[in-house]
C-alpha cells in the first residue's frame, strides 16, 4: 500500500511538472476577438531578416502606421525566408518575409502560401558576383570549373548566376555551387576554399573597400533585371481567418513601403536601428528598391525563369499564391 | 594554494589570447578578416551598455533558468524513482538508450515545427537536452547507495520510504548535483542554439544573427565571448556550491579536486 502511495506522489509530481512546463508559453498567443477595428487579431508578429530589405518594416513600426490600424506588430528576427515557413506553418509567426523562389518551390510542393505584399526588388548592383582584386578571373566564362559561393543553393542566388552562365554560354554544371554564409564568404575565397562569391550588401560594399574585391558581374541584369526578391507571406489558412487584420498590415506596409521608395534617407535612418549596419555603411551601401504593389506580372516573371532552369517541374500561376490588398 | 593556481589559470588564458593577437596581426594574410583578441574584447566590453544585447542577456538566461530548472524537476523524481525501482528502470532503460544520444541540436527543427510559442519550443528543447545528464547522474546515485546502511535501517524496522529519505536521496544528491552541473551548461548551448536556428525577438543568438547579417564579425565574437563566460561562471558557481554542500562526499570518495 505505501508502495503505491510512494508511486502517486511522485507520478503526481512529475505530470504537475510537465503541466507547468506545457502551460509556461500560452499567454502570449495574443487572440484579441474585438480589436479596436473589429481586427481578429490585434498584435501579430511579424518576421524579417536584420538586412534592408525589411526597412518598411521598421518604418511603419517607427511612423505608428500599424498604430493607426489598430494593428501591433512584434518585429521577430528570422534566420532566413525559408526557414521561416515552418514558423508561419507552426503559427510561431503570423506573416513573414520570404523569398519569392522559396514561396514558389514550397507551393509547387503543396504548402499553402501567400504573397501578401511586395517588399524588396533588385537594383543595379544589389547582388554581384564578386572575386578576389588578383583573381585570374575576369569575365563570367572563366568561371567554367571553379566555385562559386552561394548564401542558399537551389535558391535565388543560384538561380541568379546560372542566368549569367547561360549568357556567356555556360551551364549550371559548368561550375560548382558551395553554400556559405555570407560573413564567410570573403575569408573562404581568400584562402582558396573558392574562387568567386554571389554577394549583397553590406557585404559587397565591404568586401570592396577592405580587400580590394572586383565585381565580376551584376547578377540582376538580362532575364534578372529588376527581380523581386522578397515580399511578405502567411499561410492560405491565416489570410482566411484574418482577413480584416490582414488589410490592416497591407495599408500599414504600404505607406512605408511608398516612403522608402520615396525617400532613400528613411532607409538610411532605420537601418541602424534594427541590423548592425551603422549609419556610415548605411549611406554608402546600394540598395535595392521598395515596390509598393504587388504585381501579378512581375511576380510571374520568377516562377517563369524557375521553370525555365528546371526549378519548377511544372508552371506555377503566380495568381495562385497572391493575396492583394482585398478592401476592408 | 588557490592563489597560485588561478595565477597560473589566469597566465594561460592570457598567453593564449596574446599568441592569437599575434598570429592575427603578423602570420595572417591581411586579406583574411578576422578580429584580433584585443578587438573581440573591447567590443565585448562595449556591448554591456548595448540595451539591445542586454535584452538578449535578459532572454538567454531567463529561458536557459526554466528549462534548467524544468529539468532538475522532471529528471531528479524520474532518475529516484527508476532507481528504487529496478524493474520499472529495466523496462525504462532501452528507450533511455536510445533518446539519449540523438544530438539534442538536431531536435530543434523538428520543435520549431511542432511548438507554435517562441519560448515554450526554446524551453522545450533546453529542457530535452538538460534531463539526460541530471537523469542518468540521479540513477548512478541511487544505485552507490551503500547496501549495508540500507539494511541496516530496514533491520531496525524502518519502512523502504523512511530508507529512501534517510539513505539513498542524500548519498545520490553528490551525484544529482554534478548531474545539474554537466546539464547547466548543455542548457547554455542549447539555449543559444535554438536562438541561432529560429531566431526571436532578443536573445545573445539573435544578436549574434544580426551581427553576422551586417558583416560584423567583431560583434558576432564578443557575443560569444560573453557566452562562454556565462558558462564558465555557472560552472564556477555550481562547483563550489556541491564543494559546500557536499564536502562529506568528496572526503569518502576521496575525489580530487577538479
Amino acid at each position: 500500500m505505501r508502495r503505491i502511495l510512494r508511486c502517486h506522489a511522485i507520478v503526481l509530481g512529475v505530470a504537475a511538472a510537465l503541466a507547468l512546463a506545457g502551460c509556461s508559453g500560452n499567454g502570449d498567443t495574443a487572440k484579441t476577438a474585438a480589436g479596436g477595428k473589429g481586427l481578429e487579431k490585434t498584435t501579430i508578429k511579424v518576421g524579417g531578416l536584420p538586412i534592408p530589405d525589411v526597412a518598411p518594416l521598421h518604418i511603419a513600426i517607427a511612423k505608428g502606421y500599424f498604430k493607426e490600424e489598430g494593428l501591433t506588430v512584434e518585429p521577430v528576427v528570422i534566420t532566413g525566408g525559408a526557414a521561416a515557413i515552418p514558423q508561419i506553418k507552426s503559427g510561431a509567426l503570423d506573416i513573414s518575409q520570404g523569398n519569392y523562389v522559396s514561396a514558389f518551390l514550397a507551393t509547387s510542393k503543396g504548402d499553402k502560401l501567400k504573397m501578401i505584399a511586395d517588399m524588396y526588388q533588385a537594383a543595379p548592383n544589389t547582388f554581384n558576383v564578386m572575386v578576389p582584386k588578383d583573381s585570374p578571373i575576369k569575365t563570367v566564362a572563366d568561371l567554367k570549373g571553379k566555385t562559386v559561393l552561394v548564401n542558399n543553393l537551389k535558391n535565388i542566388a543560384q538561380l541568379a548566376v546560372t542566368t549569367q552562365l547561360k549568357v556567356a554560354g555556360l551551364g549550371e554544371t559548368d561550375v560548382k555551387f558551395v553554400e556559405k554564409p555570407f560573413p564567410d564568404m570573403a575569408n573562404a575565397v581568400t584562402t582558396g576554399q573558392a574562387d568567386a562569391a554571389w554577394m549583397t550588401e553590406p557585404f559587397i560594399t565591404s568586401t570592396q573597400s577592405q580587400l580590394g574585391f572586383r565585381k565580376l558581374v551584376d547578377t540582376m541584369t538580362g532575364q534578372m533585371e529588376d527581380f523581386p526578391i522578397a515580399g511578405w507571406m502567411a499561410t492560405e489558412d491565416w489570410t482566411q481567418k484574418n482577413p480584416k487584420t490582414l488589410a490592416a498590415f497591407q495599408r500599414a506596409i504600404g505607406k512605408a513601403q511608398a516612403l522608402a521608395a520615396g525617400d532613400r534617407k528613411e532607409v538610411e535612418k532605420v537601418l541602424p536601428t534594427y541590423t548592425k549596419i551603422d549609419a556610415q555603411a548605411a549611406s554608402v551601401i546600394t540598395l535595392g528598391s521598395y515596390p509598393t504593389e504587388l504585381n501579378e506580372n512581375r511576380l510571374q516573371k520568377v516562377a517563369d525563369l524557375m521553370l525555365e532552369y528546371k526549378y519548377l517541374e511544372s508552371p506555377v500561376a503566380a495568381k495562385s499564391i497572391i493575396v492583394t490588398a482585398a478592401g476592408g | 594554494m588557490i592563489g597560485a593556481r588561478l595565477l597560473r589559470g589566469l597566465a594561460g588564458a592570457a598567453g593564449f589570447l596574446v599568441a592569437g593577437e599575434l598570429v592575427i596581426r603578423f602570420a595572417l594574410s591581411s586579406d583574411v578578416i578576422y578580429p584580433p583578441p584585443s578587438v573581440v574584447l573591447y567590443e565585448a566590453a562595449r556591448l554591456l551598455a548595448d540595451p539591445d544585447f542586454l535584452a538578449g542577456v535578459v532572454m538567454t538566461l531567463r529561458n536557459w533558468a526554466l528549462g534548467l530548472l524544468a529539468a532538475v524537476v522532471v529528471a531528479v523524481p524520474l532518475g529516484v524513482l527508476l532507481g528504487a525501482l529496478s524493474p520499472v528502470e529495466r523496462a525504462v532503460r532501452p528507450l533511455l538508450e536510445f533518446l539519449r544520444p540523438i544530438p539534442s541540436v538536431a531536435i530543434i527543427p523538428l520543435a520549431i515545427l511542432l511548438i507554435p510559442v517562441d519560448m515554450a519550443m526554446k524551453v522545450s528543447v533546453i529542457v530535452y537536452a538538460s534531463v539526460w545528464p541530471i537523469l542518468i547522474n540521479t540513477l548512478y546515485g541511487m544505485h552507490d547507495v551503500d547496501p549495508v546502511a540500507k539494511d541496516s535501517l530496514r533491520s531496525f524496522g524502518f519502512g523502504s520510504l523512511a530508507v529512501l529519505r534517510r539513505v539513498s536521496l542524500p548519498s545520490a544528491a553528490p551525484f544529482v548535483a554534478t548531474g545539474i552541473r554537466i546539464a547547466a551548461g548543455i542548457a547554455l548551448i542549447l539555449a543559444i542554439s535554438a536562438e541561432l536556428l529560429a531566431g526571436g525577438t532578443d536573445g545573445m543568438g539573435v544578436y549574434v544573427i544580426q551581427a553576422a547579417s551586417g558583416n560584423r564579425t567583431d560583434l558576432m565574437l564578443a557575443a560569444t565571448f560573453w557566452a562562454g563566460a556565462f558558462g564558465l561562471i555557472s560552472n564556477a558557481i555550481l562547483t563550489a556550491a556541491e564543494r559546500r554542500l557536499f564536502h562529506w562526499h568528496r572526503m569518502r570518495t576521496g575525489a580530487q579536486e577538479s
